[in-house]
């Protein structure tokens, strides 16, 4: 019960404090890709605890420690209807452990449903409208709007407005459509949609609404990276400058121009990736916030366990 | 077949939003013959699908239907970018990027931090 209690308050604290302490974090733009595991694994760990959470009052540890042979027979009691743990609490915490998985398995299939519906919709009007120019290795769309954004998916493409086409230099087209490429190809549209599925499975919490808004940022840095790989910043910056500056669509919802900026200014000042010690203080954290729920909740089970055996030990 | 169909729809609006006039499928059909051999039927159902989907309205004159594009192509893409890519509530659909209202000092400062670095300055 003790550990339920604190993974429990663990949860409760990772959802609303931590967003605070990641946020103040200033090197998550010198290393975007780290910094979008840090915002992963902490809300993958708020799930995971209250998942655990509800288990430990299902099962309580003496149970589970006992003997390995009888941690096999508590579950099969679980599966059957075995009388030994059909107290209360048990039904409560599987309910609710259940309940938990239901939602975030629901929303996510609907996140994902949803955006590939809209996807093909997209693409469907995109064959009509768009002609594939194998040169830039992009779809053209006849439209005097700059624009250049990517349609993710198994047949992913990189789309580019003719407006863009003649407002930019060739090499800033280039550069622009690395960014668009280093989208496709990492997947970010999986990213985003993880991120979305957890705030609308449970909307509102601070954790999950900053790390949307946060991760949509950072997959924009690290796409800026992944194309600087191959094309002088300079170019990236100068795209950006004139895509953002120019006559911006009426209909087009932007966080603001901060995240221009930040970009802007990256590209054309950029700072010195993390150390290797920093580096590995990063993935620590990530993993100690992936697995310290688990750990936890096994902690009682294996005193438990330990004790029980150190006990016959000792009485031999 | 599938993407022979959608080449095909994409043809047919072509031609239609190019000539901007009422056309059967008879019509479609001649000028299609003049590059491929195709069967009446077969754009009989494209331009039918096109019906469904909402791109040709369409009257019946005679024993035959006239078609015609419901928008223009312009207005046509300015419906589509709008629909699918101000739809903030589903960034895993579409990723848009570089689309930031800026205010005019935001826009000034871009420019100012661009004017810094001439395009043949600096390297990366």
């Amino acid at each position: 019960m003790i550990v339920a209690a604190i993974l429990a308050s663990y949860c409760v604290f990772a959802a609303l404090v931590l967003p605070r302490l990641l946020r103040r974090a200033t090197w998550a733009d010198r290393a975007p890709r780290l910094a979008i595991a840090m915002w992963q694994a902490a809300s993958i760990s708020v799930i995971i605890s209250a998942l655990l959470s509800a288990f430990a009052v299902a099962v309580p540890a003496s149970v589970v420690g006992h003997e390995l042979a009888e941690l096999f027979e508590a579950c099969a009691a679980l599966l059957g209807d075995g009388a030994t743990l059909s107290t209360t609490s048990t039904r409560v915490g599987l309910a609710a452990a259940g309940l938990l998985v239901a939602r975030v398995l629901y929303t996510g299939g609907a996140v994902l449903l949803g955006a590939r519906r809209e996807r093909r919709r997209h693409a469907e009007a995109l064959a009509l409208l768009g002609r594939h120019d194998g040169e830039l290795g992009a779809v053209v769309v006849d439209y005097e709007e700059c624009m250049a954004y990517c349609l993710p998916g198994r047949n992913g493409k990189a789309v580019i407005t003719t407006g863009a086409l003649r407002s930019l230099a060739p090499e800033h087209v280039a550069a622009v459509l690395a960014h668009e490429q280093a989208h496709l190809r990492g997947r970010h549209h999986l990213v985003l949609a993880g991120t979305e599925a957890l705030l609308r499975a449970f909307p509102g919490v601070p954790l999950f609404v900053r790390a949307q808004a946060e991760i949509a940022r950072l997959v924009e840095l690290l796409a800026d990276d992944v194309a600087a790989r191959r094309h002088p910043r300079v170019h990236i910056a100068a795209a950006l400058v004139r895509l953002a500056t120019g006559r911006v669509p009426a209909f087009a919802l932007g966080a603001g121009g901060q995240t221009a900026l930040t970009r802007v200014r990256r590209m054309l000042n950029p700072e010195a990736p993390l150390a290797r010690r920093e580096r590995l203080a990063g993935r620590v954290a990530v993993t100690l916030l992936l697995a310290g729920p688990a750990i936890l909740a096994a902690v009682p089970g294996v005193s438990a366990f330990l004790a029980h055996h150190c006990h016959s030990l000792l009485s031999l | 077949m599938v993407r022979r169909l959608g080449e095909l729809e994409s043809t047919i609006m072509d031609r239609m939003w190019a000539t901007n006039a009422p056309a059967s499928v008879r019509d479609v059909l001649e000028h299609l013959q003049r590059e491929r051999t195709i069967a009446y039927t077969t754009v009989m159902t494209v331009m039918d699908k096109l019906h469904t989907k909402g791109l040709l309205k369409r009257e019946p004159v005679g024993r035959a239907y006239v078609y015609e594009t419901v928008s223009s192509k312009e207005a046509y893409t300015a419906e589509v970018m709008r629909d699918s890519l101000s739809r903030s509530g589903n960034r895993a659909a579409t990723l848009v990027h570089f689309l930031e209202r800026l205010t005019p000092e935001e826009a000034n400062a871009l420019d100012a931090a661009l004017q810094v670095y001439p395009p043949k300055g600096r390297r990366s």
